[in-house]
């Protein structure tokens, strides 16, 4: 990994350098708009400067900076783990260190047990090719490719076998993730990818492997060494945006967003929601891939992370670490205004106007950079769309034209603006 | 980007659908036709789309071609694009024979539930022939499955780009056979129902069932 070490420019420096696009590749890859700029930015002093001795955290500056000008890449991996709830800020260095070590310890054995079952994991390599018969019996005619990794008896187990299914779609998968990054050139990354796949996988059968996770996922493995250390920031993210995944009979789990998304919609901006309607894009189903990989596509690499972390610093909430821990000790800021600071500015919104109820509301943030992008394509929708072809294609043109932090500011304002419209109602 | 210089005026819009298994090859494919690239492209999340302009004939088209995600968890949200299409391709990946089989055990049966157009044009893709040397399923058996099924048939590379402009072409020009198909692209497009003139075929292998 490259680390720190790089010398500050005034006024930005290239970042490119932090993750390279094969030379090949560079004219198809969007622009990166994302710029370190100092006074904004979360640089690597000023985040050593947030840590008491002992190693507790002053998150309420951190936050503050990365909602002003993210996080500069030297750095990104470590203020995740604090982002997504890996870590409490309230906690010593020390603490920290037996936790992450507990953890590493953690996945190695989940990964010792998904090796008995199919020892391709954790060996470099990965599948692409069926590992199985979707009866669970043995591959008859194991082609070349295979040999070794396919599986000598029957699986009768239901689970096992519903994971040994997932494991060559996210092969297939893995294979072309993030393709122009000259970290993917490397086979061994590749398989550090599928590996943190696969073994989440089988520890969440209920939603199974989707296609997107890989988006969700390539980053960590770029960010982290440590491949468990990457498990679990993964897991992390995943905790906000897995219900997006789970897929039943007739519906996909993002609908539900798509179904707050047409709410926005119709709610401050009528029209628009009219005109998608009359166009039968009243379901929003266009917008599906914004949601599940987190506008991946639609940005750099470099800025798609610049998006995350600022729409999760607003989103942030001290809480998190304690309950994906499942620990008691859980503030209320509603009762306590000095611990409001310590929220992020979205969260913040609605712990205030209703502390009981924010659960459902969590992680909608993505939905209103969504609604965002649509007004800022508003005109162009509503003179030029004449099908939900030109739709698509509109919004298509925001590849590599937009900007993460306008969006978000938007997004708030957009979400301010429900807000009063939803309560007057 | 690209092709979105102003709109050029067509005599016919076409809904063009492509589906089949996971990575067979659908968006690379679809890019090999309208941008004449080859990349290593990202899954596709949900359905994406893409517009080429054609001309055939005297006939100016647009096409309108939507691409889907290949993952099973996708279909009930790709099902609904089925409707309207006047052309679908299947596409399925010559090297891996699942993807084959999986076109009469599922994408056949997706077609038939999810398909409003009754005359609505079918083509059998096999893709990847640059791998000649990992084939696993013959020629023959993509022209039974299609004599079978009643669609056209070609085998292509996006890689190398052979046969995928004729992949699109002999689909358009069997829509274009089709007055049914005709009436319903043109209605949508900005010039009204012009004349259908059937069957003049002037690029040279568009027969049933062609392969090359």
């Amino acid at each position: 990994m490259i680390c720190c070490g790089l010398m500050w420019k005034s006024g930005g420096e290239d970042l490119q350098g932090f993750y390279p696009v094969r030379p090949e590749c560079q004219a198809d890859v969007p622009r990166t708009r994302f710029k370190s700029r100092a006074g904004k930015t979360l640089s690597a002093r000023r985040w050593h400067a947030a840590f008491t001795e002992d190693g507790h955290l002053d998150m309420e500056k951190v936050l503050r900076r990365i909602q002003r000008g993210g996080i500069h890449p030297s750095i990104k991996g470590a203020v995740w783990e604090f982002l997504l709830g890996c870590y409490d800020p309230d906690s010593t260095f020390e603490e920290r260190n037996k936790l992450r070590n507990r953890r590493r310890e953690q996945y190695g054995a989940w990964k010792e047990e998904c090796k008995q079952m199919v020892p391709v994991v954790g060996s470099g390599k990965y599948v692409t090719m069926a590992v199985v018969l979707e009866n669970g019996k043995p591959i008859d005619d194991s082609s070349v490719e295979n040999q070794g990794w396919v599986v000598k008896n029957t699986v009768t187990d239901e689970r096992v076998l519903q994971w040994m299914l997932s494991l060559h779609q996210i092969g297939l998968d893995v294979a072309r993730t993030d393709r122009y990054l000259s970290f993917y050139e490397n086979g061994g990354n590749q398989s550090k990818l599928w590996d943190v796949l696969a073994i989440y996988t089988w520890l969440n059968l209920d939603i199974g492997y989707v296609q997107g996770m890989n988006d969700i996922c390539s980053p960590m493995i770029i960010l982290f060494d440590d491949e468990a250390d990457a498990f679990w920031c993964f897991e992390r993210a995943m905790r906000r945006l897995r219900e997006n995944f789970r897929a039943t009979a007739t519906s996909m789990g993002v609908q539900t967003q798509l179904g707050v998304l047409s709410q926005v919609i119709k709610t401050v901006d009528p029209r628009l929601h009219q005109h998608l309607e009359d166009l039968d894009g009243g379901e929003y189903l266009f917008a599906i891939r914004m949601l599940m990989v987190l506008f991946r596509r639609e940005f750099s690499f470099l800025d798609s992370l610049y998006l995350w972390e600022m729409m999760w610093a607003m989103e942030y909430n001290p809480n998190m670490f304690a309950t994906y821990e499942e620990l008691e000790n859980r503030n209320n800021a509603a009762e306590d205004p000095k611990l409001l600071k310590r929220y992020g500015k979205f969260e913040r919104k609605y712990v205030k106007s209703n502390s009981g109820q924010n659960e459902q509301h969590r992680n909608t943030l993505a939905v209103f950079v969504v609604a965002s992008v649509l007004q800022t394509k508003n005109k162009r929708l509503l003179k030029e769309a004449k099908g939900l072809d030109d739709v698509v294609q509109i919004l298509g043109d925001i590849a590599g034209n937009l900007d993460a932090k306008k969006a978000c500011k938007e997004a708030l304002k957009i979400h301010e603006k429900f807000l009063k419209k939803a309560n007057r109602q | 980007m690209g092709s979105s210089s102003g709109q050029p005026e067509f005599d016919y819009l076409f809904k063009v659908l492509l589906i089949g298994d996971s990575g067979v090859g659908k968006s690379s494919l679809l890019l090999s036709f309208t941008s004449n690239t080859f990349d290593d492209l990202s899954p596709t999340i949900g359905v994406d789309f893409k517009v080429k302009y054609l001309t055939i004939g005297e006939k100016k088209l647009k096409l309108a071609i939507w691409d889907t995600a290949g993952q099973e968890r996708f279909r009930t949200l790709t099902s609904s694009y089925y409707r309207g299409a006047q052309g679908i391709i299947m596409v399925y990946d010559v090297t891996r024979r699942d993807t084959f089989t999986n076109l009469s055990d599922i994408w056949a049966k997706e077609i038939d539930l999810y398909s409003t157009n009754q005359d609505c044009i079918k083509m059998l893709v096999g893709n990847k022939v640059d791998k000649e040397s990992e084939r696993a399923v013959t020629k023959k058996e993509g022209i039974d499955f299609a004599r079978e099924y009643g669609c056209l048939f070609l085998e292509c590379s996006a890689k190398t780009r052979v046969n995928v402009e004729q992949c699109f072409e002999e689909l358009v020009l069997k829509i274009l056979e089709t007055p049914s198909l005709t009436a319903e692209g043109s209605s949508g497009g900005k010039k009204n129902i012009f004349k259908q003139n059937p069957a003049q075929t002037s690029s040279a292998s568009s027969s049933y069932c062609c392969g090359s």
